[in-house]
């Protein structure tokens, strides 16, 4: 076996070990400096973080400067993790979203952006049997967003997407701000309940 | 509401916490509202369960089965690289041990991570790490890792490792480093008494710390066996017998747990 083969070899060896690896040992790993394993974190979950920052910011190259922040946070500051507090996948997306809306708001101008996106099917290069789970829960999550009431569906998606402050959202519908903040609280839990009951695990730890 | 906040909060200031979790949780709210909610989860722990309940829904909400951006991997692995301090110490991965006189040895590796150190301000490693490593060690040996010790004559535990090392029965190993630059000596005596003497190791940066590592012999796991610290000595423990082989890695300060993916590469092969 010449040495480029062993090279590939041993690199589809890491692969595989680590494609295997849930999500908190990929991110002991990570803790212990293994790049392969924030390699394979990156492959899990940078196409959601890199989406949800594109729908905010309606910008792929500032999408692009989140992903990097919130995979090198990752890989700097790995005990920020808790795996008894969430998946990993929403960890990294609580970053993503936090640091967005950070540049929204700093950034008013930004504020005027594209119409959300809707719901995309995957994507290129995506990991098909990813995919495949991935295209499943899009329909659980809008048959779960079908159930919330136009008004508890708008403030969710106005403060989720938009970036907007309950009161911003308060203001721009013409609502008072106790109103906003309470649909979207109840929206929130009912989109759990309908999430659960469809058999999407809510707190668990994905792959 | 039994919620013990209520001890020490208005129940309309609580109502109106409550109220504002959901907005909390996709970074709805302003500086002054978050820093309220922030300090109301920090005595509410069912609070800040349905924060995270919320964010676990969001986290579904986001999905767009979009790929991962290309080009973004490399300039990670550029930072990543770039921000890399220089290594620590060069330990072997493979390590070959002599046979002991009469019965036997012990052969153990040295796997060490790709990087010894990342940061110069790394916070601990979260308590779920340390718990988990704790219960593995207990399974497999009594540990009593003394510390570093200074070299006397009397000492007994200096009396106790010269005895072992030369009893017929005792299995021995020497942990060498590819470079032969650093060693580490092992010994376990028929009781399943152990001592590590690593007072040759190089002394690792104040957050990082040796740890000791065991192969069983039953199944080929790899569970540990206790925390040598960053300047090891003459350290003890105590195993069941059904260790195998011995092995030195070095994590971030306090250790590790074994998960199933230890310490990268070992094999204990007996020789």
């Amino acid at each position: 076996m010449s040495s480029d083969q062993a090279d590939s070899t041993e690199e589809s060896d890491v692969r595989q070990e680590f494609s295997d690896s849930s999500d908190s040992s990929l991110v002991v790993s990570i803790a212990r400096f293994r790049q392969d394993a924030l390699a394979e974190a990156y492959r899990r979950h940078a196409g959601a973080v890199f989406g949800l920052a594109k729908r905010l910011l309606s910008d792929d190259a500032r999408a692009e400067e989140i992903v990097q922040e919130v995979f090198l946070r990752l890989w700097n500051e790995p005990n920020r993790f808790d795996p008894d507090r969430g998946t990993l996948r929403s960890f990294l997306l609580a970053n993503a979203h936090g640091r967005a809306v950070d540049l929204i708001r700093a950034d008013v101008s930004r504020r005027r952006r594209e119409e959300r996106e809707a719901l995309q099917t995957a994507g290129a290069g995506y990991d098909v049997a990813r995919e495949v789970w991935d295209l499943t829960l899009a329909s659980h999550v809008r048959t779960a967003l079908d159930q919330l009431s136009g008004a508890e569906r708008t403030a969710v998606e106005l403060a989720y997407f938009g970036g907007l402050s309950y009161r911003e959202v308060a203001k721009r519908l013409g609502e008072a701000e106790g109103t906003i903040k309470s649909r979207i609280r109840s929206g929130l839990k009912k989109l759990k309940v309908e999430l659960s009951s469809s058999g999407v695990m809510i707190g668990s730890e994905g792959q | 509401m039994s919620d013990s906040t209520d001890d020490t909060m208005g129940s309309d200031d609580v109502y109106e916490l409550d109220e504002l979790l959901g907005a909390y949780a996709l970074d709805a709210v302003d500086d002054f509202d978050r820093d309220r909610v922030e300090d109301y989860l920090r005595i509410n722990p069912r609070a800040a369960a349905e924060v995270q309940e919320h964010r676990e829904v969001a986290s579904m909400l986001a999905f767009t089965g979009m790929s991962a951006p290309e080009g973004v991997w490399s300039r990670i692995m550029d930072q990543i690289d770039a921000e890399a301090p220089d290594p620590g110490p060069e330990l072997a991965k493979i390590f070959a041990f002599p046979p002991a006189p009469s019965s036997g040895s012990v052969t153990a590796t040295i796997a060490v991570p790709q990087r010894t150190d990342r940061t110069q301000q790394r916070a601990p490693r979260s308590s779920w790490l340390l718990g988990a490593a704790a219960a593995i060690v207990l399974v497999v040996a009594g540990v009593a890792v003394v510390g570093a010790r200074s070299s006397t004559v009397d000492d007994p535990i200096d009396v106790a490792y010269a005895t072992a090392a030369s009893a017929p029965d005792s299995l021995s190993a020497e942990l060498v480093s590819e470079s032969s630059s650093f060693r580490a000596a092992g010994v376990v005596d028929a009781g399943g008494q152990g001592f590590m003497d690593g007072a040759d190791l190089p002394r690792l940066d104040a957050d990082m710390t040796y740890q000791l590592w065991g192969v069983l012999s039953s199944t080929g796991d790899v569970v540990s066996i206790g925390i040598l610290g960053d300047e090891p000595g003459l350290e003890t423990f105590t195993v069941d017998g059904d260790v195998s082989a011995l092995a030195i890695t070095i994590e971030r300060a306090p250790g590790v747990v074994s998960d199933g993916n230890p310490v990268g590469a070992y094999v204990g092969d007996l020789v």
